[in-house]
C-alpha cells in the first residue's frame, strides 16, 4: 500500500458504494479506516442480490462489497442507542476524518452532524457525499447514482442516441466509484489544510456536481450557445475520418484518435496495408479528407471489414498515432498494461484468492497491496478493546443490542 | 469447559482459530471438526470427522443465541464449529428486505 496517509484515522458512517469507495481509497493510501455498521442490518449493500451471480459457501466473494470496502475494519454499533453513540464519540476523539453518506435529517437525529462531531473533535475533516449537494431545496433528499448522476446529472441524455426507446443505463455503481475518488481527493486536500492551519474543513461531493464536471464541455457550451449544441455527427459524414470507430470482420471494433491527421495519415495508410492512399489526391490532406469524408469512410469501412479484430490489433501495434482496441471488461484483466502497472491487485485470504481493481492514483510506480473487505462487524471487539473498553462493557452492549 | 470472553481457542484437527466474544455462564463443550477446541498452546491431535467438514470462515461469527454464546472466527479451516455437539450457525447481517 501507499504510505501517504499512514497514521491517519478515518471513521466511516456510510452505506452503499459512493462514500464507502472514498474510504477504500483512503485505506489504499495507508489510512486506518473503521467502518461503522448497524449490528443487525449492516451496510445494506451486503444484501444486494441484483447481480445474481454470487455463489454461496466457502470461496464466495461478494465483489460488490469487496471493491468499495477493501482494507477497512468493521465495527457493529447501533449508534441510535446511548451506549452505541458514546462509543462512536470515543472513536471520533481519535479520528482525523469523519466520512458519511447519511441524510441531513438522519445526521441530526443521530447527533452525528458537523456540529456534534466538531464539538468532540474540533479540527476533524468532516466529509459528506450527497445526491444533490448540501444546499438548496433538494439538499435533504436522497440520491443514487442512477438518479442523481445518470438521470438528473444529464449523463443518460447525453449518451443515449435518439433512436433508442429508452435511455441507456449505467453500469453498477458507475458514478459512485468516480464520486468516491472525488471525495478521497477532497479529504486529502482537507488534511493538508488542517496540517497547515489547524482547521479541518467540511468537504462535500454530490453526485449531481460530479455529473456536471464530467459533462462540463456540454454544460458550458449550452450556457454559452443555448440548447444542447455538442454535435453528434452521423459517423458516415465524420469531418475527420481518422477519429472514430471502425468495425472488423468479426464484428469487433477499433477506434482511432488521430487529431493531427496530416501528421499521421502516411503511417495510418501503411499500417492498414494501403500505402497507395497516401498520395491519393482526394485524401492527401485534412481538407481533402474533410471534403471527401463520405467516400473515405466508406472505403475505410471496407478495409477494416477485411480483417479480424485480432489481425487488426497485431497490424496496428507499431503505429505511433493513438488508436485502441475496443476491449471488453473481461479482456482488460489480461491487458499487458494492466499487468505491468498492477491495476489489478490479488487479495489472498485463508486460501481464497481474487483480484480487485486498484484505485487509479498510483504513487512511486508501485501498486497498492490490497486487503480483503471486513465481514459485517468483524473487528468489533478488537476496536473496542483498543479503545480501552473491557469485556464486561462489551458483554452488556451485546445484551442490549448496542454492540454486535 | 468453562469459557470467558477474550479466550482464544484453536481446532485440534484443522486450521480453524476462534476468539470467544460472548460466553454463557454455564460450561459448554466447544468443538470443531468433531474434536474439542483446544488452547492456542496445546498440541493438535486427531483427525477431522468428515461429517463435520463444512468448514469455518474467517471474520464470521458463530453463535447460539439461546445459550448466549458467540465465537469470532479469526482463521478459517475445514472443520465445522459445534457447541455441545450441535452445529453453530453463522450470525450474519440481516439487511432490510429487498435492498434491490
Amino acid at each position: 500500500m501507499s504510505h501517504a496517509l499512514d497514521g491517519v484515522k478515518v471513521l466511516e458512517v456510510a452505506a452503499w458504494t459512493f462514500v464507502p469507495a472514498a474510504g477504500a481509497v483512503l485505506a489504499d493510501w495507508g489510512a486506518d479506516v473503521i467502518k461503522v455498521e448497524h449490528p443487525v442490518m449492516g451496510d445494506p449493500q451486503r444484501g444486494l442480490i441484483a447481480m445474481g451471480i454470487i455463489p454461496g459457501g466457502p470461496g464466495a466473494v461478494n465483489y460488490i462489497i469487496e471493491q468499495p470496502n477493501r482494507g477497512k475494519r468493521s465495527i457493529g454499533l447501533d449508534i441510535s442507542t446511548e451506549q452505541g453513540l458514546a462509543l462512536l464519540y470515543k472513536l471520533v476523539e481519535q479520528s482525523d476524518v469523519f466520512l458519511t453518506s447519511f441524510l441531513p435529517a438522519t445526521r441530526q437525529k443521530l447527533k452525528i452532524d458537523v456540529e456534534h462531531i466538531r464539538a468532540i473533535k474540533p479540527d476533524i475533516v468532516y466529509a459528506r457525499g450527497t445526491g444533490q449537494g448540501p444546499l438548496g431545496p433538494d439538499a435533504g433528499k436522497g440520491g443514487y447514482d442512477g438518479a442523481s448522476y445518470w438521470g438528473r446529472g444529464g449523463v443518460a441524455a447525453a449518451l443515449s442516441p435518439a433512436s433508442l426507446d429508452y435511455p441507456i443505463g449505467g453500469r453498477a455503481a458507475f458514478g459512485d466509484l468516480a464520486g468516491g475518488m472525488a471525495i478521497a481527493g477532497g479529504i486529502a486536500a482537507g488534511l493538508f489544510q488542517r496540517e497547515r492551519t489547524g482547521v479541518g474543513p467540511t468537504i462535500d461531493v454530490s453526485l449531481l456536481g460530479l455529473a456536471m464536471w464530467v459533462l462540463s464541455p456540454d454544460v458550458v457550451a449550452s450556457g454559452l450557445y443555448g440548447g444542447d449544441p455538442m454535435p453528434k455527427f452521423d459517423r458516415s459524414k465524420s469531418p475527420n475520418p481518422l477519429v472514430g470507430f471502425y468495425k472488423t470482420k468479426d464484428d469487433r471494433f477499433v477506434t482511432f484518435m488521430l487529431l493531427q491527421s496530416d501528421r499521421y495519415w502516411p503511417e495510418f495508410c501503411e499500417h492498414i496495408g494501403h500505402p497507395e492512399l497516401i498520395a491519393d489526391e482526394r485524401f492527401a490532406d485534412a481538407g481533402g479528407r474533410f471534403n471527401n469524408c463520405v467516400e473515405l469512410i466508406a472505403l475505410l469501412d471496407q478495409i477494416f471489414a477485411s480483417r479480424t479484430y485480432a489481425e487488426w490489433c497485431a497490424a496496428l501495434q507499431t503505429m505511433t498515432g493513438v488508436w485502441a482496441p475496443v476491449q471488453r471488461p473481461s479482456e482488460m484483466v489480461d491487458d499487458p498494461q494492466v499487468t505491468a502497472n498492477g491495476y489489478l491487485s490479488r487479495v489472498v485470504q485463508d486460501g481464497n484468492e481474487y483480484d480487485l481493481v486498484a484505485n487509479p492514483v498510483q504513487m512511486n510506480e508501485t501498486a497498492d497491496v490490497l486487503g480483503p473487505a471486513p465481514e459485517h462487524g468483524q473487528h468489533t471487539e478488537e476496536i473496542l478493546l483498543e479503545l480501552g473498553i473491557d469485556w464486561d462493557e462489551i458483554a452488556s452492549g451485546k445484551e442490549s443490542g448496542a454492540i454486535l | 469447559m468453562s469459557v470467558k470472553p477474550g479466550t482464544k481457542l484453536v481446532s485440534a484437527v484443522c486450521e480453524t482459530q476462534v476468539i470467544v466474544v460472548r460466553a454463557p455462564a454455564d460450561d459448554v463443550e466447544l468443538g470443531c471438526g468433531g474434536a474439542p477446541l483446544i488452547g492456542a498452546d496445546e498440541a493438535p491431535s486427531g483427525e477431522l470427522d468428515p461429517s463435520l467438514g463444512d468448514g469455518s470462515l474467517i471474520g464470521k461469527r458463530y453463535a447460539d443465541e439461546e445459550l448466549g454464546l458467540e465465537l469470532l472466527c479469526t482463521r478459517g479451516g475445514a472443520g465445522t464449529l459445534t457447541c455441545n455437539g450441535v452445529v453453530l450457525e453463522i450470525k450474519g447481517a440481516k439487511p432490510l428486505p429487498a435492498s434491490d
